[in-house]
């Protein structure tokens, strides 16, 4: 039974990881006031991208390196697609769920399209190989669960702090927390609106490309078509989850990919239960969770979705 | 052996007397979800058209596709296909039996075709069914025997059509040569959800198995996870061969795959005999529906008895001799 639980653990963290940084990166979008569901299309974008450099660079380069140029490669090109719809969403003021539905399609079907062309079929890449934390690695149980996964796992974790940091206890944080609150007061202490918007976006690209990253180069160590498979929607779901607070977002990441883990381990352990339902069982609590925690005291920011014009009356 | 290698031989020359060459030029259109180089599902359906154009020529046999197709867009691509002249239209998958169904009618003189079905469809239809438990019972054969943990994980994708088939044949191959082996059967819920299959291989080898399968296009994310373990006797026997070709192929032990090449030349021979469907085509190793190899490099854990009782199994279930029930396993 103890080493029931612990396989869960120690598989769960790791299925958390790209959840947890799409999430962190669209909770920076939503706090400055702009839902980005293009999400899924960037970590497909970011995943084909960080994808290709240790393919086609294999031999020539040490993998080490060739990783570290997709990762790099697959955030600017997030925070790249992140301008994109910042520049459709923000200074065009098209509808935000429209805008991101289309760049979802954009970054998929290009994605898929040039893996296609330059690739062909599904084939792998040797990845990021895990790294033990000399001595905490050791330690009975929390080495395992805590301590003995690839670096992009021990990075995604230490960007929640940071995250909070960035968001609650910097200057820059306070104005995206203002445009996404009330862009129209920030906007009279000479915050320039959509300015922040620009730069909250590209961050959140920026993290959905590393999320993209962490499923071809870290979890898959592959790419294909359908790799995402949803996991950019299951993020945004996860800000709303996590009441907009990095804290919050580390829960429901951690919370989905251990019941995600529990229902393979349930599965694999032959108990009787329909799998069917077993399948199910992540995006079950998930809404379950978000359902009872509507009266959460963290509120969402008050002017999320709505493009800011400040030429119009209110 | 000799008898083994003879009666093979006869069964060859046998389905192989049945095709001839197209007698005029057909048309044949594929619709698929995936894509024609998933390493999988839509991929052995278009290399077995592509065979039979090479096999008669372009001037004879004219072939055109269509990928990603939900069922929702497939419908106005078949009926374009068939309003443009196609003689046979196939819809790969059995998501699209209804609208192969609807189509059917509207157009009497094309012939459409879906599967992994075994229904006998209208008169315009074929259905087409992989017995996949034949290709499950050799692999399990293999599986039952390499492994040192006793304990062997199948990555489904879900429990319907012939991966239902599959691991229930697999099962029955395992138990056949290793009755006390624990075989844990799992479902990732999707056919194209490489990452989830990863995962669930990964899960699979924490709970001790050491010779993992899975079928559908999502094996390539468990096959992936599989040759993580680089250096474990961690192992993997495949429903596709082409996956022995793959970086990771040096974990295959040995893969079956489909050859559709049988049904393609089965519904050319009946149409121009003017038999437009109404009938349901088997895929086996009797009538070359199954190709089987082995891993030659994969080294010792690929023994000669293992050859050998896999080796018995195929030609007894080519020749008839092996019949496999695999229906009531249940797990």
């Amino acid at each position: 039974m103890v080493n029931f639980l612990t396989n869960i653990l120690i598989l769960g963290v790791p299925f958390s990881v790209a959840l947890l940084l799409a999430g962190l990166g669209e909770m920076f979008n939503q706090r400055a006031g702009v839902f980005n569901l293009g999400c899924e299309g960037i970590m497909a974008m970011g995943a084909f991208l960080a994808f290709m450099p240790p393919y086609f660079l294999a031999g020539s380069m040490p993998a080490g390196m060739a990783n570290l140029v997709g990762i790099l490669v697959a955030m600017a090109a997030g925070a790249l697609m992140g301008l994109v719809f910042a520049l459709v969403t923000v200074t065009f003021r098209a509808p935000q769920g429209i805008a991101g539905i289309g760049l979802h399609m954009l970054g998929w079907g290009t994605a898929g399209t040039l893996f296609r062309h330059f690739v062909g079929g599904v084939t792998g890449v040797p990845g990021i190989q895990t790294l033990p934390i000399p001595f905490l690695s050791g330690i009975p149980f929390l080495g395992p669960v805590l301590f003995n996964h690839n670096p992009l796992v021990y990075l995604a974790f230490l960007l929640v702090p940071a995250a909070w940091y960035l968001l609650f206890k910097t200057p820059w944080g306070l104005k995206v927390r203002s445009v996404g609150t009330y862009p129209r007061a920030a906007d009279t202490m000479g915050i320039n609106v959509n300015r922040v918007r620009y730069q909250a976006l590209a961050l959140g690209g920026a993290m959905a490309g590393l999320a993209g990253a962490y499923l071809s180069l870290a979890q898959a160590k592959m790419f294909a078509d359908d790799l995402v498979a949803g996991r950019g929607f299951i993020a945004v779901a996860l800000v709303y989850f996590g009441r907009w607070h990095p804290v919050g977002i580390l829960g429901g990441a951690l919370l989905f990919s251990l019941a995600q883990s529990l229902q393979l381990s349930i599965q694999v352990a032959g108990i009787d239960f329909p799998y069917e339902f077993a399948v199910m069982l992540p995006y079950v609590l998930v809404i379950v969770v978000l359902a009872l925690s509507g009266k959460s005291k963290m509120a969402s920011p008050t002017d999320l979705g709505k493009p800011y014009n400040r030429e119009q009356r209110v | 052996m000799k008898k083994v290698f003879m009666a093979l031989m006869a069964v060859a020359v046998l389905v192989g007397a049945v095709y001839g060459a197209p007698k005029a030029k057909v048309r044949i259109a594929l619709i698929i979800e995936s894509t024609v180089d998933d390493k999988g599902w839509g991929q052995a359906m278009h290399d077995a058209i592509m065979a039979v154009q090479k096999k008669y020529g372009a001037a004879l046999v004219e072939y055109n596709y269509s990928e990603k197709m939900k069922p929702v867009d497939a419908g106005s691509a078949a009926r374009q296909y068939a309003s443009r002249g196609f003689d046979i239209v196939i819809a790969h998958g059995a998501q699209f039996k209804n609208l192969v169904l609807e189509l059917c009618e509207e157009f009497p003189k094309t012939t459409f075709s879906f599967g992994t079905n075994a229904e006998i469809g209208p008169k315009n239809v074929f259905t087409y069914m992989p017995m996949s438990e034949e290709t499950g019972y050799v692999n399990g054969i293999i599986a039952g025997m390499v492994t040192k943990t006793n304990v062997i994980g199948i990555v489904g994708p879900v429990d319907a059509g012939d991966s239902a088939r599959f691991n229930r044949g697999f099962i029955l191959g395992v138990k056949a040569v290793n009755p006390k082996a624990d075989i844990k059967v799992a479902f990732t819920g999707s056919f194209a959800d490489y990452v989830k299959a990863a995962e669930l291989a990964h899960t699979q080898v924490k709970a001790n198995a050491d010779v993992l399968t899975g079928a559908a296009q999502q094996a390539t994310g468990a096959l992936r996870a599989v040759a993580e373990y680089k250096d474990k006797p961690i192992w993997w026997v495949g429903q596709d061969t082409l996956q022995i070709t793959m970086p990771e192929g040096f974990k295959v032990i040995a893969a079956a795959s489909y050859d559709y090449s049988a049904v393609i030349e089965v519904m050319i021979d009946k149409r121009q005999a003017g038999v437009l469907g109404g009938e349901s085509i088997p895929l086996s190793f009797t009538n070359k529906g199954f190709v089987f190899k082995y891993n030659d490099k994969v080294g010792a854990v690929l023994t000669a008895a293992i050859r050998k009782a896999a080796d018995k199994a195929l030609a007894d279930i080519t020749t008839g001799k092996l019949k496999i029930d695999w229906a009531p396993v249940k797990y």
